[in-house]
């Protein structure tokens, strides 16, 4: 157990604002805590002598035995004379419902700031402020100002919205979903998502972790520590404001920026966390995944009474990451000889509409035992001939003598009921939707698939960090905080190639060092002002050395018709790349509010702009990582040969990708990078343009 | 007399804060210094009478007696403009106005610095732009100007012919830190071939361009929303939160000493300006006020937040006036623009005193 142990199991609990004044939240969470609390209570409130039975001290240390929790209920501007007091007295955990801190507004910001100094300075493990409490059903803890407690079980569950975690829990009651323990985490102001998972990963009676976030304070963080806790146990999060209108409302809600949803999918991906989008999916998936075992592969088995309905679950297996499962002759043969002429003996399995449970049980014994099925789904429609009930405890039977995950779909309304808590109360969903049923074990598969995931560290180049450091640091001496190609030395210095060239400030130099290259050049207006220098005709390539001068005054005019006043620092001078020999890829950095550095790779030209087939990691990444961006964009094969073309080096645009991670993550002061285009060729690649934006406070 | 009438090749340049600097500097000294700007072009109505704020700042930082009309015999307004183009001014009689202000002002002083108003040509509709006036006076010229590019050597030499010998010299002013070196290396040198001598670069400086959050809001009768946050930031320049909150985040990332304007429900826009260094101040329209837990995190951030009523279009149209025309222009701006003097340019020549 970890250190919140004593939080979720305390022996003695303080409700510091404790009263018995109807409609008082301090007397709602005192009530709940006496409902079933099998620990101490102790009411703390100095202007009471007793409350709801329980004698009343003045203050928590007024209390001479060890105290495990204090429950805050006091008014806002008390709060933090509470949560000092609370900390002087030695109490590590402090749940803090009062609400009134930055959630509304600057007064409460201030309030807050206190809160937090308070908190650290006493290093208490603080839940909250303006959180509805916490719950853990193995001591009975209610210590939420809810109207209902809940059922025990293996969820443990957080959520960003106090009152998201009340209608769950009405409604997780009336379906027998139970749970462990589960917190409101309020404004986070302490504690957040990443304390929890750590907790629960560590709590053997957590079965899955589930969460309702808003917004993932530390990013990196939380991917770093989900990857260790989804090794053991599951997470699946909603995490809300996926669209603008949403990441507007959460913004409203929460005070934070809700960081681009591509880096949400991309940091949840990497953590090993199942992201899903609604309500409905996070309490299918936790409770096939509290209850099932786990597949040994992706191969489902479908047997049924109804043809149309069988068909549709077959598609739903398509549209999923699983696939139909290819049963052996042996399979085959054997139901050839146990089910009707009529019946289908290959998977989708229909074994007819006057099949009883007895064929059902026939069928699902051949199919279950098949070495090429890892799951199976049993789809039934009601029929004269069928009881649901006799159905339900053959699938049970053959679940538990087999040990594969099954779901069912027994379509039905009022005739399904008794089937359905036969099949619930032994762990096996049922739902009337087979496209449930299907992304149900689909969510078990893609959790296998993490589970058995290697993570690897990243790789630790040996860079010129000082070089860089100094190309950074003098831009910023110039109060310059977007840079072009006249920072391509900061590339080189993280090994990462560049071609030959100098930026230069007069055509004579233009000259010289396109002398020096002895060939065709490329030349590039250079200026912070201008983002695309191709469209102004800021490009040039395939200069002769005789049109060198002449391009210089070229470039340097068009720029100067297009921004009168735009800062030139001169003319890029480069050799000329065979570009056409080359694959062009974009490779770019975005730093996330949340999430930190996030690394995109891409193909250049229309796959980025118009296909956006682009791919996102969090920093740092790994050589595996790295390698699965190549893989993850749609226009992979372009990379590897197709049409003709050479295939690209992959391990130079490999080690590319991990080079610009470790640059971005050295220097927090890079918001932002282009790379486009980076060229790859079949033996190596080389960065042709740069552009990037510093956070000059952050050097 | 020693006379130094200061002018410009544009309006909004610093001039103002450079001849403050310069009076003061030698009042400092010990001279007895006196100020006058013979046409009043920032005008804003004081107590029934429209006047220009400058001779108003330099009344209080000089610690001056004189009267408001003489500093300012000219009032040139809009009105004025027209009257004069329907030949209702008499411009000798003008001329003779300002001279007498100035005889008036001059008297017992040991140095008389002369503001120049709008730029070099303000005043040709009555014969008295600032070559005229200078003649008027006797007086030896400063010419203030920007630098964006080479291009602005055509304007500087242009305006230093039109001065003539009357011209003592120029000062850059305001120049980009990327443009100094151009400008020493190259502009300078050619200028003084010309016999055009340049007295200085004075390099761009935050409390010297744009204006406060402070002044913003008052210039636009903002409402501010966190009471606690120092309202001493500079802005330059505004930026527009009109897209969704991550392409929010990029443009404002690429910016710098902003504002960033946009409506009051625009949550994430306002937390992604939140979330970046080079904003300096929210500034929401329309009179929608923000979600409370934006005001929390604004407060956390230390970033001001203030709320108009007008929509953003024309909010726009009003944080640009103020930013173009409304340099700060306050005690603090004239010391440090006095400091600026000291390191870049020689003041002792420039006045031709003895400091």
């Amino acid at each position: 157990m970890g250190r919140l142990s004593t939080l979720f199991s305390p022996d003695r609990v303080a409700v510091v604002g404790a009263t018995d004044s109807d409609g008082a939240v301090g007397r709602a969470i005192t009530e709940n805590l006496q409902a079933s609390f099998t620990g101490d209570i102790v009411a703390v409130n100095p202007y009471k002598e007793s409350v709801l039975g329980l004698p009343c001290h003045d203050t928590v240390a007024d209390v001479e035995a060890d105290i495990d929790v204090a429950v805050i209920v006091v008014p806002p501007d008390v709060a933090v004379d509470s949560i000092r007091e609370a900390g002087e007295a030695g109490i590590e955990n402090v749940v803090v419902i009062t609400a009134g801190f930055g959630e509304t507004g600057t007064e409460g910001a201030a309030r807050e700031k206190d809160l937090r100094e308070t908190a650290a300075e006493y290093d208490l493990n603080l839940v909250g402020p303006n959180s509805l409490g916490i719950m853990s059903t193995p001591t009975g803890l209610n210590a939420t100002f809810g109207n209902e407690m809940a059922t025990s079980g293996g969820i443990s569950f957080m959520s960003q919205s106090g009152a998201f975690v009340t209608a769950v829990l009405d409604w997780a009651a009336e379906r027998d979903v139970g749970f462990k323990d589960i917190v409101s985490l309020g404004n986070k102001a302490i504690l957040d998502e990443r304390d929890f998972i750590d907790e629960w990963g560590a709590d053997p009676d957590t079965d899955v972790i589930l969460g309702y976030l808003e917004d993932i304070e530390d990013g990196a963080g939380f991917v770093q520590t989900a990857r260790e806790v989804t090794q053991e146990t599951p997470i699946v999060l909603v995490k809300s404001g996926r669209t603008d209108a949403g990441a507007s409302a959460a913004a409203s809600h929460t005070g934070a920026m809700a960081g681009s949803e591509a880096a949400y999918e991309a940091g949840l991906e990497q953590s090993g966390a199942i992201r899903v989008e609604t309500v409905q999916e996070l309490f299918d998936y936790a409770q096939i995944l509290a209850d099932q075992p786990l597949p040994e592969g992706k191969e489902v088995a479908i047997v049924t009474n109804a043809g149309g309905p069988g068909v549709m679950t077959t598609d739903a297996v398509g549209d999923s990451g699983l696939d139909l499962a290819d049963l052996t002759d042996d399979t085959v043969e054997r139901l050839a000889e146990t089910m009707p002429d009529e019946a289908n003996i290959y998977n989708p399995v229909d074994i007819i509409g006057d099949a009883p449970a007895a064929r059902f049980q026939a069928a699902l014994e051949t199919v279950m035992a098949d070495d090429n099925v890892a799951m199976a789904v049993v789809v039934a429609c009601p029929t004269a001939v069928l009881s649901f009930e006799e159905l339900a405890e053959v699938v049970v039977d053959c679940q538990q003598e087999y040990d594969i995950p099954v779901a069912t779909t027994l379509m039905g309304g009022q005739s399904v009921g008794p089937a359905a808590s036969t099949l619930t109360e032994s762990g096996i969903p049922n739902y009337f939707d087979p496209a449930r049923a299907v992304d149900s074990l689909d969510a078990l598969a893609r959790y296998d698939d993490i589970q058995s995931r290697e993570y690897t560290d990243p790789e630790t180049f040996d860079v010129d960090r000082e070089r860089a450091r100094s190309i950074l640091s003098s831009a910023a001496d110039r109060n310059q905080n977007r840079l072009g190609v006249e920072a391509m030395d900061l590339l080189d210095a993280y090994g990462i190639p560049t071609p030959e060239g100098e930026v230069v400030d007069s055509p004579s130099e233009a000259q010289s060092v396109a002398e020096s290259i002895g060939d065709e050049v490329v030349m590039k207006i250079v200026s912070p002002d201008i983002l695309h220098k191709s469209d102004i005709g800021g490009v040039e390539v395939g200069v002769s050395p005789e049109d060198v001068w002449d391009t210089y005054e070229d470039l340097v005019v068009r720029a100067r018709n297009y921004q009168q006043d735009a800062t030139i620092l001169g003319v890029q001078v480069q050799e000329m790349l065979d570009v056409d020999a080359g694959t062009e890829t974009i490779l770019g950095v975005n730093r996330d509010p949340q999430f930190g550095p996030l690394v995109l790779f891409g193909l250049g030209g229309i796959f980025v702009e118009v296909l956006e087939d682009t791919t996102l990691r969090v920093a740092p990444v790994s050589e595996p990582d790295a390698r699965s961006m190549l893989d993850d964009i749609e226009s992979a094969p372009l990379l590897r040969g197709a049409r003709g073309r050479d295939p690209v080096d992959e391990d130079a645009l490999v080690e590319t990708i991990q080079r610009l991670s470790q640059l971005v993550t050295d220097f927090p002061a890079i918001v932002e990078l282009d790379i486009n285009p980076l060229v790859a060729t079949n033996d190596g690649v080389a960065a042709i343009d740069l552009r990037l934006t510093l956070d000059q406070e952050e050097l | 007399m020693n006379t130094l009438l200061v002018t410009s090749t544009n309006d909004g340049i610093g001039k103002t804060a450079i001849t403050l600097a310069l009076a003061r500097r030698a009042q400092q000294a010990g001279y007895d210094v006196g100020y006058m700007k013979p046409k009043g072009t920032r005008l804003q109505s004081a107590v029934g009478k429209t006047r220009d704020e400058d001779p108003m700042l330099a009344r209080e930082l000089l610690d001056l007696d004189a009267e408001m009309h003489e500093m300012e015999p000219i009032v040139y307004s809009p009105t004025f403009i027209q009257e004069a183009i329907r030949g209702r001014e008499d411009p000798d009689e003008l001329r003779e106005r300002v001279v007498d202000s100035f005889e008036d002002l001059a008297e017992d002083k040991d140095l008389m610095i002369v503001e120049g108003s709008g730029d070099l040509s303000t005043g040709s509709i009555v014969d008295l732009d600032d070559v005229d006036i200078a003649e008027a006076l006797d007086a030896r010229m400063l010419l203030v100007t920007g630098y964006d590019s080479v291009a602005t050597t055509d304007a500087v030499l242009g305006s230093a012919q039109t001065a003539d010998d009357r011209l003592e010299g120029v000062v850059f002013n305001g120049v980009a830190d990327a443009k100094m070196d151009e400008l020493n290396d190259d502009v300078i040198p050619f200028l003084d071939g010309r016999d055009v001598p340049v007295f200085g670069a004075l390099p761009t400086v935050p409390e010297l361009s744009g204006v406060t959050v402070e002044e913003l809001a008052r210039s636009l009768g903002c409402n501010v929303l966190t009471p606690d946050i120092d309202l001493d930031k500079h802005v330059e320049r505004f930026t527009v939160g009109a897209m969704g909150g991550s392409s929010a985040l990029d443009q404002f990332r690429r910016t710098r000493d902003a504002v960033m304007i946009t409506g009051g429900d625009r949550s994430e826009v306002q937390t992604a300006a939140l979330e970046s260094a080079g904003i300096k101040a929210l500034l929401l329209t329309g009179g929608f006020r923000p979600a409370s837990a934006v005001l929390g995190r604004a407060q956390e951030e230390g970033v001001p937040i203030l709320l108009v009523q007008s929509d953003t279009r024309t909010t726009i149209d009003r944080v640009e006036d103020v930013l173009h025309a409304g340099r700060t222009r306050t005690g603090d701006t004239v010391d440090r623009m006095g400091e600026l003097l000291a390191e870049g340019v020689d003041v002792e020549r420039l006045l031709s005193v003895d400091l």
